[in-house]
C-alpha cells in the first residue's frame, strides 16, 4: 500500500514540477504585463528541442554523460533569450490594445513556433536516448524512483525559492511588484517600464524553456508537445489564481498529484477530474486560491 | 521603381490571368505519350508526420526505380504530392488531384479518420485510389464491402490479433494483463481485439487495467505507477509514435519490465528510437508489415534498406512497404490491362486488373483481396540486443499472414474470432 502511494505521489510531483515552471512563467508575465501568454507552451517545446540538440553536441564532443544536466540547463536558460526577441519584436506593439489582440498575437506565436520547430528539427520525435537512466534509480519505501526525476523536482523547488527571493527580497523584485500594482505610478517614480517588461517577459520565457529542457531526458521532443501543456497550465492558473506565484506552486502540485491519483484509481477521470476542479474553483472562488480580488 | 496600389493591382490581375490560362490549358500531353501523373496524399505535420515521410520516401524510391527502367509502358511516372490533414481538407485535395491535376490514380492515406471520408469520394470520382495505411472501417466494421475504385489497407486491428496469438505462444502461464493505448479508435480496437484473441488461447486470463491517455501525451510516469500498482503479469501497449519510445524509457527507469512481460504491438514503427539502454530484451515487438532486418528478406528489401539508410540516415519503417506495394501494384495492373487491350488502359480497366493482383513488394509477395483489402504478412518477434545497431531488434522473427490473422471478407470481427478452434498447448 505504502509502495503504491509513494509511486503515485512521486509520479505526480514529477509532473507537477515541470508544470510549475511553465505556469510560473505564465504567471509572472500576466502578473506584471497583464498579458495572457498562450505561447508559454511553445517556449516549453522550444526548450525541449534546444535541450536535445545541446545534449547531442555535448555527447558528440565527448563530455562525461553524468554531467549532461549542465549543458541541458544552460541551453534551456539560454533559449529563454527568444523571449526578449518576441517581446521587443511583437508584444510591445500591443500593450495598449485590447486583450483580444494580445491573445491573438501570442496564439500566432504558438503557430509560428510550431512551424519554426518543424523546419529546424524536422517532424520526427527527438530524444536524448538513454541519458535518463545515467543516474539510475533509488528505492523510496520500496518503490523505484529514477534519480533524474528527483533532480528535476529539486531543481524546480530551488527555482521556486529563487523566484520567491527575487520577488520579495531584491530591488528588482520590488520594482516588478510596483509595476504590477500600478504601472503609471511606477513610471512616474522613474521606473523604466520598457526594461521591466522586457526583463519580465524574458524571465517568464526562460522558465518555460528551462522546464522543456529539464523534462526532455525523461521523454521525447515532439512539435505539438506545447499544446498539451498549455491546457494543463491553464488549469493550474485557474486553480492557483491568475498572477500569483504561490498559486502556480500550489496549483501545479494539485493538478500533478490529482491527475496521478485519478489515473491510479479511476483512469477515465484523468483530465475530467482536473476540469471538474477548475469548474468548482471558477464557481466558488473565481479568483483562485491565491488570486487577488479585483474591483 | 515605386509600386503604387494601381500598378500592383494591374500586375496581380495579369498574374491571375496567366495562372487561369495555365490551369485551363488542355492536358493533351498527359493523354498522349507524356509522363503518367500519379497523385500522392501524405501526412506532413503532427504526430503521424514521420509515418507520412516514410510512405513518401518509399514511393519516391519506387518512382526512381521505375523511371530508370523506362517507366510504365514507356511513360515516366510523375508524382503530384498533396497533404493529408483533416478529412474535409483532404477530400478537397483529393478532388483537386483528380479533377485539376488529372492524375491517373491516387496513392496514400494513412489515418482511418481521413480515409473513411475518402472512400465514398474515390468511388464518386471514378479513379483508382490505393490507400497505404487507412481503411474504410468504422471501428472494426467495414463500411464499404464492395467498392469499385477504393483499395484499402489491412484492417487496423490485425497487429493486435497477431500479438494476441504470439502472446499465447511466448508468454505461457500469464494470468493478468494490463493494457495501454491511445484514446481513439485504433487504441480501443486493438485492445478489444487483443483481449478477444488472448481469451481464446488462455480463457483464465484476467484483464486488470486499461488506460487510454490522449494522443500527444508525453509524460506517462503516472500511468506507469498505475500499471505497477495493478501487479499485472504482462503489459500490452499499442502506441506507435514517439509515445512508444517515451513509455519504454519511463517504464524501464522504474524497473517495470523486471517483474512484467511486455507486448508492444506497433512500436516497430519507431524502431530505431528504441535504444538498447532502455529497451529490454524479451519483449514482444511488432513491426507491422515490414521488418527491415529480416534475415530471410529479399534482395529488393536489402537494396532498399541500404539505400534508405544512405539517403535518410535511418532504417526504414513499415510504411515504406505499404507505399511501395500500392505503387508497384498500380504499375502491374496497368501492364496487365494493357496486355489485353494493346493500348494504355482506361481507369476502369486498371481498377479491375488490380483485383486479386499479386506483386513483389519490399517485404515479399503482397496482393489485393477480391474486396480490395491488402493481403500481406505481419512481422513480430522477441526483442534482442544481439545486433550491430544501437537499438533493439527482434529474434526469432515470427511472420504471420493476413490469411490467418485478418477477418475474411464479409465477416464480423468478433464472430470470426469466436469461431476459431484453438488448441491450447
Amino acid at each position: 500500500m505504502i509502495q503504491q502511494v509513494v509511486g503515485v505521489v512521486m509520479s505526480g510531483v514529477f509532473h507537477a514540477s515541470i508544470l510549475f515552471l511553465v505556469s510560473a512563467g505564465l504567471q509572472v508575465v500576466f502578473g506584471v504585463q497583464k498579458i495572457f501568454n498562450l505561447a508559454c507552451g511553445s517556449f516549453y517545446a522550444l526548450g525541449a528541442y534546444v535541450g536535445v540538440s545541446a545534449v547531442g553536441w555535448y555527447a558528440a564532443a565527448g563530455g562525461p554523460p553524468a554531467l549532461f544536466i549542465v549543458p541541458l540547463a544552460v541551453a534551456g536558460l539560454a533559449a529563454g533569450g527568444v523571449g526578449l526577441v518576441v517581446e521587443r519584436g511583437l508584444l510591445r506593439f500591443v500593450y495598449d490594445r485590447d486583450e483580444t489582440f494580445q491573445l491573438l498575437l501570442t496564439f500566432a506565436v504558438v503557430l509560428m513556433m510550431e512551424d519554426a520547430i518543424r523546419m529546424t528539427w524536422g517532424t520526427s520525435p527527438r530524444s536524448t536516448s538513454g541519458l535518463y537512466l545515467v543516474y539510475g534509480g533509488v528505492s523510496v519505501l520500496g518503490t523505484t524512483v529514477p534519480v533524474y526525476n528527483l533532480i528535476v523536482i529539486g531543481a524546480s523547488l530551488a527555482i521556486a525559492l529563487v523566484i520567491g527571493w527575487l520577488l520579495t527580497r531584491t530591488a528588482f523584485g520590488r520594482i516588478i511588484r510596483a509595476t504590477a500594482d500600478n504601472r503609471e505610478m511606477a513610471e512616474a517614480l522613474g521606473v523604466d517600464v520598457r526594461r521591466v517588461f522586457a526583463g519580465v517577459f524574458t524571465l517568464g520565457t526562460a522558465l518555460g524553456t528551462l522546464g522543456g529542457a529539464l523534462v526532455i531526458p525523461a521523454t521525447a521532443a515532439m512539435s505539438e508537445m506545447g499544446i498539451e501543456l498549455i491546457v494543463e497550465a491553464f488549469a493550474v492558473v485557474v486553480i492557483g489564481g491568475l498572477g500569483s506565484m504561490r498559486g502556480a506552486f500550489v496549483g501545479a502540485l494539485s493538478v500533478g498529484i490529482l491527475r496521478a491519483i485519478a489515473i491510479s484509481v479511476y483512469p477515465k477521470l484523468e483530465m475530467l477530474l482536473i476540469y471538474l476542479i477548475v469548474i468548482a474553483v471558477l464557481v466558488l472562488r473565481p479568483r483562485g486560491l491565491f488570486g487577488e480580488a479585483r474591483a | 521603381m515605386r509600386t503604387t496600389r494601381r500598378s500592383f493591382l494591374r500586375l496581380a490581375s495579369t498574374g491571375a490571368a496567366v495562372a487561369t490560362v495555365r490551369l485551363d490549358g488542355p492536358p493533351a500531353r498527359a493523354q498522349a505519350g507524356g509522363p503518367v501523373k500519379v497523385g500522392v496524399l501524405t501526412i506532413r505535420a503532427g504526430i503521424a508526420a514521420p509515418v507520412g515521410a516514410a510512405g513518401l520516401r518509399g514511393t519516391e524510391w519506387w518512382v526512381d526505380r521505375v523511371n530508370r527502367a523506362g517507366g510504365i509502358l514507356g511513360r515516366t511516372v510523375q508524382l503530384v504530392v498533396e497533404e493529408e490533414s483533416n478529412p474535409k481538407d483532404t477530400v478537397e485535395r483529393y478532388r483537386k488531384l483528380v479533377l485539376q491535376d488529372k492524375v491517373q490514380a491516387v496513392l496514400g492515406g494513412i489515418s482511418t479518420g481521413v480515409t473513411l471520408a475518402l472512400g465514398p469520394v474515390a468511388e464518386d470520382l471514378a479513379t483508382p485510389w490505393l490507400s497505404w495505411d487507412g481503411t474504410t472501417q468504422k471501428g472494426v466494421e467495414e463500411t464499404m464491402p464492395h467498392p469499385t475504385w477504393a483499395f484499402k489497407s489491412v484492417d487496423n486491428e490485425v497487429e493486435a490479433i497477431v500479438a494476441g496469438m504470439l502472446t499465447a505462444k511466448y508468454f505461457k502461464g500469464i494470468k493478468t494483463v494490463a493494457g495501454i493505448g491511445n484514446d481513439y479508435s485504433y487504441g480501443h480496437d486493438c485492445w478489444e481485439s487483443y483481449k478477444a484473441v488472448l481469451k481464446k488461447y488462455a480463457p483464465d486470463v484476467r484483464f486488470v487495467l486499461e488506460l487510454f491517455p490522449k494522443l500527444g501525451v508525453t509524460d506517462f510516469t503516472s500511468h506507469i505507477a498505475a500499471i505497477q500498482q495493478s501487479k499485472a503479469d504482462l503489459l500490452m501497449c499499442s502506441f506507435w509514435s514517439g509515445d512508444a519510445t517515451i513509455i519504454m524509457k519511463q517504464a524501464t527507469a522504474v524497473g517495470l519490465f523486471k517483474t512484467m512481460k511486455g507486448v508492444f504491438t506497433t512500436a516497430g514503427g519507431v524502431h530505431d528510437s528504441l535504444k538498447k539502454e532502455f529497451t529490454p530484451e524479451g519483449l514482444l515487438l511488432g513491426y507491422n508489415t515490414m521488418y527491415f532486418d529480416d534475415p530471410k528478406g529479399s534482395a529488393l528489401l536489402k537494396q532498399f534498406v541500404r539505400e534508405y539508410k544512405a539517403r535518410h540516415g535511418e532504417y526504414p519503417p513499415y510504411e515504406c512497404d505499404h507505399a511501395y506495394f500500392c505503387a508497384e501494384s498500380y504499375k502491374a495492373a496497368v501492364e496487365k490491362a494493357a496486355a489485353q487491350s494493346g493500348k494504355w488502359p482506361e481507369k476502369a480497366a486498371v481498377a479491375r486488373a488490380l483485383e486479386g493482383i499479386e506483386v513483389e513488394s519490399l517485404s515479399g509477395r503482397r496482393s489485393w483481396r477480391e474486396d480490395h483489402v491488402q493481403m500481406c504478412a505481419f512481422y513480430q518477434g522477441i526483442t534482442t540486443h544481439r545486433n550491430p545497431y544501437d537499438f533493439a531488434t527482434i529474434s526469432p522473427v515470427e511472420v504471420v499472414s493476413t490469411k490467418v490473422a485478418m477477418k475474411p471478407a464479409g465477416t464480423k470481427l468478433f464472430d470470426w474470432i469466436n469461431s476459431w478452434k484453438v488448441s491450447r498447448g
